[in-house]
């Protein structure tokens, strides 16, 4: 492993939030004086930020509905015991 | 919330249906929106959505309440979508794209936010981008990068969900963030 895909590999893991004392000193001290691992890692972030980003979808209208009427019908005990 | 949930499964594997709808007016919207993020559109995905609540159904007397039910119930949307994807013929998309108008109908359902109308339009193209660029991850990437960024689950939930040990699941979102990094990168 080269210097940089080690580096990628640490920025990953600091991502997940893996990363020990030693870990994150040697990837500090790699970006310092690394450009293109500072602009990887600041890609990384963005696509993060931009997958956050995403509108929340919501299941169309009756879809619940819809559902409730797509079970199999209900055990008959339950239908007494009511 | 967890609680609540727990004493409506208990009240269905007794054979109360009507607490199921319960349960799937909880879950609905986050389920439909698994499956839409998976399979990339919406008519499929109200399929496999629907489905995946009636497996649950038929299954539950399986679910084990020592567990968390949304994390079952995850699994077998995430598991239906995968073999919807795994099943779809190849001239699939072509048909997708003549019924394409209902994608544009979801986003245009969005809640709008205070933004300018000029800016807005921008946004639905971005999102549509995104979605899009998801898509196409292959999907047992595709999988964890929705759960994790989108439905926010931690890793291990993911792993539980998933049925995958917990180093597996970290290989993964390390090659789906990078696969992502370059297609998202000049966005």
């Amino acid at each position: 492993m080269n210097a940089h895909s080690e580096s990628i590999a640490l920025m990953h893991k600091y991502l997940d939030g893996d990363l020990n004392k030693t870990e994150e000193q040697q990837l500090q001290g790699h970006l310092e004086g690394c450009e293109d691992c500072q602009a990887h890692l600041r890609e990384l972030r963005r696509t993060i930020a931009l997958l956050q980003s995403t509108e929340h979808i919501e299941a169309p209208v009756n879809f619940a509905d819809k559902v409730m009427n797509h079970l199999p019908k209900e055990k008959k005990r339950m239908k007494y015991k009511r | 919330m967890d609680q609540i949930i727990r004493e409506k499964i208990r009240e269905v594997k007794k054979g109360d249906q009507a607490a199921f709808s319960d349960v799937v007016e909880f879950y609905q919207h986050k389920i439909y929106q698994h499956c839409y993020r998976m399979l990339g559109n919406a008519h499929e995905a109200e399929d496999m959505a629907q489905e995946a609540f009636i497996r649950a159904y038929i299954n539950i007397d399986s679910f084990d309440d020592g567990r968390k039910f949304s994390t079952w119930l995850y699994r077998i949307a995430t598991n239906l979508t995968i073999d919807r994807i795994r099943k779809r013929k190849p001239d699939y998309f072509l048909d997708a794209e003549i019924k394409g108008t209902e994608g544009l109908d979801m986003y245009s359902q969005l809640a709008s936010t205070d933004i300018s109308p000029s800016d807005k339009v921008e946004g639905i193209e971005l999102q549509r981008y995104i979605h899009q660029e998801i898509s196409e991850l292959p999907p047992k990437y595709r999988s964890i990068i929705i759960l994790r960024y989108i439905e926010e689950f931690s890793l291990q939930e993911i792993s539980e969900i998933l049925d995958i040990p917990l180093g597996t699941v970290k290989t993964r979102i390390h090659r789906g963030r990078e696969a992502l990094r370059k297609r998202l990168r000049h966005v």
